[in-house]
């Protein structure tokens, strides 16, 4: 890249006028909603290794974003938990992304969810397996919100269990069930990635709104 | 699915304490000094092609088949 920047010879060149974006290729976060940033991790399992791809992947980091809809932030703020956004966390947001594009939850493999929120403290705990048993993550949460002049200025949550499986492409997980976490911090729009739309919204915003 | 609203007396998701949530919570934080993040990414082309041609640079593109964020 070094010996091709030194060739590089600037030309002058407009540039090019950006035209109306097709929404169902750029589809922005929901109006008066908000954006959380979701990051996972495999906490151990893995068998140890010299081989420092393999690290990679079992030191990586997962990560993707969360929307939050216009009405859920508003019962948010009323110190309401709604049950689409518990849903939309679980089904899209509890998936194991750190090595690779994840398969996500099927409603019927979201065996149960129980959530308590008070005083913007949450607790919960959720049991997912699919139907042949052979991938499931069973966890309990954690988590802080606080709001301020109509605005969520906090939205810190932590998933922690064990998870079990791997999907067509994130081969390689540890054997058997391992420990597993995600994380959620309020999106700043600090950074070029949180405008980035959800892995479980992609070709079906309205869906993964649902 | 079931949703179930539980009386505080359950005290579900209590299998770890607030502590571990805020070690938990830092750890799983990217790195902020990792050296990719020191380029300054566009995600649309469009953008950088106006960046480009205002500061008369060429433009490297990083793409693959996926999510934007996967394998990060």
């Amino acid at each position: 890249m070094t010996s091709a920047l030194a060739k590089h010879r600037p030309v002058k060149v407009p540039a090019i006028k950006q035209g109306k974006s097709d929404p169902r290729y750029n589809p922005e976060p929901p109006r008066d909603g908000f954006v959380v940033r979701v990051t996972s991790k495999v906490l151990g399992g893995y068998p140890q290794t010299e081989d420092p791809w393999k690290r990679i992947f079992q030191e990586s980091i997962g990560r993707d974003n969360l929307w939050v809809r216009a009405d859920e932030t508003k019962a948010l703020i009323g110190d309401q938990f709604p049950e689409s956004l518990m849903s939309r966390i679980v089904r899209y947001h509890l998936v194991d992304n750190t090595r690779g594009e994840p398969p996500l939850w099927d409603r019927g493999e979201v065996r149960r969810i129980d959530v308590e929120f008070e005083n913007g403290v949450l607790r919960a705990s959720v049991d997912l397996k699919t139907k042949d048993g052979l991938r499931g993550y069973r966890a309990d949460l954690r988590g802080h919100v606080a709001t301020k002049n109509g605005r969520v200025t906090r939205f810190d949550l932590v998933s922690k269990g064990e998870f079990l499986g791997r999907g067509r492409y994130t081969g390689n997980a540890p054997k058997g069930w391992f420990p597993f976490a995600v994380a959620f911090s309020l999106a700043d729009g600090s950074d070029v990635a949180d405008r980035i739309p959800p892995q479980g919204s992609r070709g079906w915003v309205a869906g993964y709104l649902k | 699915m079931l949703v179930c609203l539980l009386s505080l007396a359950v005290m579900a998701g209590d299998g770890f304490s607030e502590r571990e949530f805020n070690q938990l919570h830092a750890e799983l934080q990217p790195e902020k000094d990792a050296p990719w993040r020191s380029i300054p990414w566009k995600i649309s082309l469009l953008e950088a092609q106006a960046v480009a041609a205002r500061e008369g640079k060429p433009i490297f593109i990083w793409a693959m088949d996926g999510h934007p964020l996967g394998c990060t």
